[in-house]
């Protein structure tokens, strides 16, 4: 039975202080769920037994079959402290026992990473999941990151410590160095990304911030833990004795003193750790796992375990797993843990709002966020929508930050695009209900203060995946996420039977709104697009697609890669061309945008919003530019934010403000196809070098300047030697040494490049980084198994763009070329590229 | 010094214009007919006969661009052909019963040839009563004759056509007063609404020994398997004179299943403007149309390929222009289905756009005007705006001009309202694909159905009325849904709620806005059907009553003049960074521009007056 009403929950929601909202973020298979797991049956949402196996955080049945995690989910929990010393050590500021504890389960396969992004926005602290054998992964180290990044504090839990027991049989130094591996490796992560706001949030076993333990059997510790048994014990202060409980600290059982010194008299001492804290566990597995039933009771009474009389017949793994659970409950551990040093939103939101908030640091939606005021005006950001019983309606899933949310309150909805004063993506609408998240089910609530994780139900309409809902006539958005994942590979669908068309179309709607990183469109060849982070993220989408949100058959292509179009030189003349009348000049020249500079505008460091003079600032400090070009950026493209920028350059020209708009909008649409495939630019500068206009309006009106735009661009973008840049994802394999052969072999021949090859340390595991462009990455999984008999696993994850090797686009002959007309020719469009003598007019 | 090898570009240069001639024209300059050649391409004598027939004094002579260059040959061969033939009716007077009959077979066999009187539309008694008036006619224009030859017959050569070359231009013609139009070329064969028209389709001339070769070389399999394919052959209007040897020669080779084409003045026909001639008596339906091929000769233009690609089995393309006679491969399989796909894609972005371009494209369409009203009606219905343009000639310049417009339709024949190419700024589609466009992604159905013309919208909104008032009748129609969202929603004021946005398919975006005359449409329609009394659309009380809520609600979403939503206004307003003058001036003062920042300059003079002089202060300067 659950132990807790929505009432209690209700009424814990007034006091933000002792609310924790936490997500619990990993590489894939470490374990994040079924640890969550245990946090549940101490919940009392699922029995105890069941802990471990039943993953109650999957809710979809894909999730259950697979054993991955691929949608979020959210879960309410109620935690209580006993001990009064406990809240004293609580560094902020509480009220009373009682917590309310809102956790997120995230998935850790890299292709949905775009759903730990949204889970993250919402939480404070994050619970990082870490495998005592693999160690920090290519997926821990990016979440951790996207952490660091939202100001999110970390804690860590070295989950699997199990395995290393039973599977491995380590020593007890082998472990702890394993552990202090591990943790260095984390902390190295977190040091990189240090913000000096949020402080230093390395982590440290003997501060409590580390948990060690295993989710599938139930149990975790702390340092802290142990150190309570002990302080007791030995009389010393508890603070004391947990620095001495970690590190480079031994008892010297001859002198009954403390001592840094490994040795003593030329004899080796047992490290603290091992001695006080693992010993015990290792004697409960030796002694259960070798059947020696005899020793078993003293054991446990000598640890004060007590066994209910039916847990007392069970013998082997089963044994083992009660007693460890009895002895040290993984719940206890992490929910002390979790309270004790995650922030809550009164805390965080200081700290964050800075980050959070688009707008002025003064105004007073800005001040309600940073002193988590529920009376302020609503602030509520939208991370993700969450499907509901009810086909094609959603949840609106997300946090409010300031003021209260109720039903019937009449909200404004701003999506991503909303810019305060205009009316674009800006609605009006009454939240029908507020309901709580608990799982896959949902509890309704009358209303919600700030600082907590809730549903709305009746928005799902004006939101597309995700938005800012104010009372606020002059609040900006919370600011938009940016996703560490890129839609790069497509798949087109289309349905088998014509009269199903509307059904896909709907389907198409709601795919895109379900997930945060899924896109689909319809493409210029009329195709109806799905691009997805990677193959399994497609697979499930389009399984979704089909099955659930369109509920018709599909016929699915073979995945595509989307390609962008980009310069590698400066246009070798400056480009001109005329407008249809002859009256009017545009000159223009390309040249490539610094790849930095293109990476900044995608992760939105550089934006179009920003200030001009900031911006300027900013381009000239560190990329470079001169300043008066930085400033004079008239946008950027395609769709207004794209990594292609226009910069007038030219010098005391008539009329050019009023001719801006037609440039502009001949430039987004220029960038949105471009000359060489109809492919969307990226990473390039267009310099309008000079502009001869007629006199009279009329005669330099749209229609004059938005073709010839147009044509400048592309003769510019023709003469810089243009290029084809493809999509490449970063490959990180662990292998074992015997099967690298086969990797480099599958590699090799997929055009793949390797940058990195590392042993793990204290494992016979290789780590080797590489990358991959997509292209060839189709089908690579099954490859790699097949030539590594399946020792081998792969991480792939999009990390940049580079060049398309094999000369010229333009080139029909080359093998650029090839693909350049390939692509024509699918797109039902004249084969050959069009020269630049199309757009070029001579003087 | 360089001699100035071309005359300076005055207009919009040709490349940038569209309807051009969907035929293909060799673009190496033609080589001058002879005055021999002329007669027989133009078909001078039997013009020229039709001409003294018809007894029309003042006629047009309307040439494609391509063709323009033979119009004074033209004009002077029928100048003299008439000349000849008026006096040899002075001449032969005595016996004019002889000639009379003489005449009336000639116009037997000018109808087989493919010729034909324009303007009358309806088969079988049409014809005979043509024949009829002609005859009359013919008497008369005889009597004319007889009463002197004061009154001479004119022509004019229309030197530019305002819209395609396909369509006849009854605007230019009627400028000249003519009675009648001599349409050279191919044509839409529209119907026309003011003029009798003579189609002249002229005659190129065709190889036939190569087109069956051609054939013969294409169809290698069927003619193992005994040369039973099933195919029709097609040809386009100034080919089609070849079809009847062309299909004698084919049936003399064993084919057993080759169809001929008749032209017929039916756009609307399963082929446009084409009847086959079928063998059997009892006629084949169009039903199975789908197993027959086509083997079209010459390029056919884009909506006609577009048109039959889902009515018959394949269709394959003898093309005609010298370039790809040097291949060897000569026969053309257009990729309709790829072309068909990108019309989709452009159609479905005009589902979200706010503000919709009607674009006239012909003004000889009989039936041009409840067209437009009939797509004004369903813009507005889908909640859209629309503003009709008249631009002439059309180019994308022209259209780029009016960047509020976010979508175009194009009234015009069936062939011209297809226009193709992505020099448009916005998408451009045909009023068949505006109403798929409309229909709205839950019961949008692309099945590859192609239409040119408009009369399909018809059907469609009879349909949906019908459909619409049944639904009222089943379950009380509207207002009770409406109740039902109140419930739901909880006593919450709808009238301050937004209209949830669309999901934009070219972007994967939501669009707000996209339908900003919805609110006053379905607050309109409510009142019609809670007051059946004002149920006559653009009955007074009901316009009124609509304006009054319109202005009301249109304070939230658009601008407004005079208390009308003007999505064109709310463009300028919010979109645009230039306003007009003075406004560069203003974002100067908000730290706009780098280096003018800050500075404003003295008030000066200006110049005045009109283009062709320019005043600045006193002093006359010419610019």
């Amino acid at each position: 039975m659950v132990n807790f009403t929505v009432e209690e929950v209700r009424e814990l929601m007034d006091k933000p202080t002792n609310v924790r909202n936490m997500s619990v973020i990993a590489h894939v298979d470490h374990g994040k769920s079924t640890l969550t797991d245990s946090l549940l049956s101490k919940a009392g949402i699922i029995s105890a037994a069941k802990a471990g196996d039943a993953r109650a955080t999957d809710t979809r049945a894909d999730e259950q079959e697979r054993g991955i995690t691929i949608k979020s989910t959210a879960i309410s929990l109620y935690g209580h402290l006993e001990d009064d010393e406990d809240i004293k050590e609580i560094t902020q500021k509480t009220d009373g026992k009682d917590f309310l504890i809102n956790l997120i389960d995230s998935p850790g396969h890299v292709d949905f990473s775009s759903e730990v992004t949204a889970a993250l926005r919402v939480t404070d602290g994050a619970l990082v999941v870490v495998d005592t054998i693999e160690g920090v992964c290519v997926q821990t180290e990016t979440v951790l990151r996207q952490a660091l990044g939202e100001r999110i504090k970390p804690v860590v839990i070295i989950n699997k410590v199990d395995r290393a027991l039973l599977e491995l049989q380590v020593s007890k130094e082998d472990l702890y160095q394993s552990f202090s591996r591990t943790i260095e490796s984390v902390n190295v992560v977190i040091s990189t990304y240090f913000d000096k706001t949020l402080g230093d949030v390395q982590v440290y076993p003997y501060k409590g911030t580390v948990a060690f333990g295993s989710g599938l059997h139930g149990w975790a510790f702390t340092v802290r833990q142990f150190a309570m048994r002990y302080a007791k014990k030995f009389g010393v202060d508890r603070l004391k004795m947990m620095e001495r409980l970690w590190g480079d600290n031994y008892f010297n059982p001859a002198t009954k003193k403390w001592t840094k010194n490994g040795t003593h008299d030329g004899k080796q001492l047992e490290r603290a750790f091992n001695q006080f804290i693992l010993d015990p566990i290792f004697r409960i597995f030796a002694a259960v796992m070798n059947f020696k039933t005899d020793e078993i009771p003293t054991l446990l009474e000598k640890l004060s375990i007590k066994l209910a009389p039916e847990d007392k017949e069970k013998e082997g793994k089963q044994l083992l797993k009660v007693i460890m659970r009895t002895f040290l409950p993984a719940a206890d551990a992490l929910l002390e843990m979790l309270i004790l040093h995650l922030p809550s939103p009164v805390t965080a939101q200081k700290y964050r709002a800075e980050t959070l908030y688009e707008g002025p640091p003064d105004d007073e939606a800005c001040i309600g966020i940073r002193d988590c005021d529920p009376k302020a005006p609503l602030m509520l950001y939208v991370s993700k929508m969450v499907p509901t019983s009810d086909k094609g309606r959603f949840y609106a899933f997300g946090r409010v930050f300031a003021g209260t949310v109720k039903s019937g309150l009449k909200v404004r909805i701003q999506g991503p695009n909303y810019t305060p004063g205009k009316k674009d993506d800006l609605f009006i609408k009454a939240i029908q209900r507020t309901v709580l998240m608990m799982g896959g089910k949902v509890d309704p609530i009358e209303n919600v203060p700030a600082g907590n994780i809730l549903g709305l139900v009746g928005i799902d309409q004006f939101l597309l995946k995700s938005g800012t809902l104010t009372t606020s006539e002059t609040a900006h958005n919370l600011k938009v996420m940016k996703f560490s994942v890129s839609p790069v590979v497509q798949r087109s669908v289309e349905v088998k039977n014509a009269q199903d068309l509307p059904k896909l179309v709907e389907g198409l709607k709601r795919l895109s709104k379900s997930d945060p990183c899924v896109l689909t469109f319809i493409s210029p060849s009329g195709e109806h697009v799905v691009a997805g982070a990677g193959e399994l993220h497609l697979e499930i989408c389009l399984k979704d697609l089909e099955e659930d949100h369109a509920g018709v058959p599909l016929r699915i292509s073979d995945p595509v890669v989307s390609y962008r179009e980009t310069v590698t030189g400066k246009s070798s003349i400056t480009a001109l061309s005329k407008s249809p009348n002859k009256h009017n000049r545009l000159y223009m020249i390309a040249e490539p945008l610094d790849e930095e500079v293109s990476k900044e505008i995608e992760a939105g460091r550089i934006s179009p919003r920003d200030d001009f003079k900031a911006r300027a600032r900013i381009l000239a400090d560190d990329f470079g530019w001169d300043v008066t070009d930085a400033r004079k950026i008239w946008c950027f493209g395609p769709d207004t934010n794209g990594a292609n920028l226009l910069v007038d350059q030219t010098k005391a020209v008539q009329y050019l403000s009023e001719i801006k708009d037609s440039v502009v909008s001949g430039f987004q649409w220029a960038s949105r196809e471009g000359p060489v495939a109809e492919e969307p630019m990226r990473s390039c500068r267009f310099n309008i070098m000079d502009v001869t206009l007629h006199a009279d309006a009329i005669h330099r009106g749209g229609g004059q300047l938005i073709p010839t735009a147009r044509r400048v661009l592309y003769a510019a973008a023709l003469l810089a030697e243009p290029g084809l840049l493809e999509p490449v994802f970063l490959v990180e394999i662990q292998v074992p040494e015997s099967a690298m052969g086969g990797v480099y072999g599958v590699l090799t021949r997929r055009r793949g490049h390797v940058f990195n090859e590392e042993q793990r340390p204290g494992t016979p595991l290789f780590t080797i980084k590489a990358y991959l462009p997509v292209m060839e990455s189709f089908g690579f999984n099954a490859d790699l198994r097949s030539h590594t008999s399946g020792q081998a696993f792969p991480t792939l994850v999009f990390d940049h763009w580079q060049i398309l090797p094999g000369g010229s686009p333009i080139d029909g002959t080359s093998k650029v070329g090839q693909v350049v007309q390939a692509m024509r020719k699918r797109k039902g469009i004249k084969v050959e590229v069009p020269g630049v003598e199309n757009y070029y007019d001579k003087l | 010094m360089t001699q100035q090898s071309a005359p300076p570009i005055l207009s919009t240069p040709q490349e940038s214009t569209l309807f051009e001639d969907p035929t293909p024209i060799s673009l190496t300059p033609r080589k001058k007919h002879t005055k021999e050649e002329i007669r027989t391409i133009y078909e001078v004598e039997r013009t020229a006969r039709e001409i003294v027939k018809g007894g029309w004094r003042r006629v047009a002579l309307q040439l494609p661009d391509g063709m323009l260059g033979d119009a004074p040959g033209v004009f002077e061969g029928l100048e003299e052909e008439i000349g000849r033939l008026e006096m040899g009716g002075w001449r032969v007077g005595g016996d004019a019963p002889g000639v009379f009959e003489g005449l009336e077979e000639e116009i037997g066999r000018l109808e087989m040839g493919g010729w034909r009187v324009g303007g009358d539309e309806k088969e079988g008694e049409g014809e005979e009563r043509e024949v009829e008036i002609n005859g009359e006619g013919k008497v008369e224009s005889f009597r004319k004759g007889d009463r002197g030859s004061r009154e001479k017959i004119r022509l004019a050569i229309l030197a530019d056509t305002s819209y395609g070359s396909c369509c006849v231009d009854e605007i230019a013609a009627e400028h000249t007063n003519a009675e009648v139009v001599i349409h050279y070329g191919r044509a839409c064969l529209s119907p026309t609404a003011r003029l009798p028209v003579l189609y002249v389709y002229t005659s190129m001339p065709l190889e036939i020994s190569e087109v069956l070769t051609a054939f013969e070389r294409n169809f290698e399999k069927e003619a193992k398997a005994g040369k039973g394919e099933k195919v029709i052959v097609m040809a386009d209007l100034t080919y089609h004179s070849h079809v009847p040897l062309l299909l004698d020669s084919l049936q003399e080779k064993g084919w057993k299943n080759i169809r001929g084409t008749e032209v017929v003045h039916d756009p609307l026909a399963p082929i446009p403007n084409r009847k086959i001639s079928w063998e059997s008596e009892e006629g084949e339906g169009d039903e199975n149309l789908k197993d027959w091929k086509i083997w079209h000769i010459s390029q056919p233009p884009t909506s006609l390929l577009l048109t039959l690609s889902s009515r018959i089995k394949e269709l394959l393309i003898y093309p005609t222009n010298e370039k790809s006679s040097t291949n060897n491969d000569l026969t053309i399989r257009p990729q309709t289905s790829r072309l068909l796909s990108r019309r989709y894609a452009l159609l479905t972005q005009l589902s979200t756009t706010p503000i919709i371009g009607i674009l006239i494209n012909t003004l000889s369409l009989s039936s041009l005007l409840p067209s437009l009203s009939l797509l004004k009606s369903l813009i507005h219905n889908a909640g859209k705006k629309s503003y009709t343009f008249c631009v002439g000639k059309v180019n994308s310049a022209k259209m780029a001009n009016f960047s509020e417009v976010g979508g175009w339709v194009v009234l015009g024949c069936w062939e011209s309202s297809l226009l193709e190419g992505n020099e448009f700024y916005a998408p451009v589609v045909t009023p068949f694909e505006l109403g798929i466009a409309l229909m709205g992604d839950e019961e949008r159905v692309w099945s590859g159905e192609w239409r040119g013309d408009f009369s399909v919208l018809k059907e469609e909104e009879q349909k949906k009325r019908e459909i619409e008032v049944k639904r009222t009748e089943i379950d009380g129609g509207e207002p009770e849904i409406l109740a039902q969202d109140n419930d739901e929603s909880g006593e919450i004021d709808e009238e301050d709620e937004s209209e949830p946005p669309v999901y934009d398919f070219r972007t994967g975006r939501y669009i707000s806005n996209s339908r900003p005359m919805k609110a006053s449409k379905s607050i309109s329609t409510s009142t019609t059907s809670a007051s059946p009394s004002t149920d006559i659309p653009g009955g007074p009380h009901t316009s009124t009553e609509g304006n009054q809520t319109l202005a009301r609600r249109a304070k939230l979403d658009v601008a407004t003049i005079n208390g009308t939503a003007s999505p064109g206004a709310e463009f300028l307003r919010s979109q645009r960074t230039w306003t007009g003058l003075g406004s560069d001036f203003e974002r100067v003062d908000g730290g706009g521009d780098g280096d003018r920042e800050g500075e404003g300059g003295l008030i000066e003079e200006g110049r005045r007056g009109v283009a062709r002089g320019y005043v600045v202060g006193e002093r006359v300067v010419r610019t």
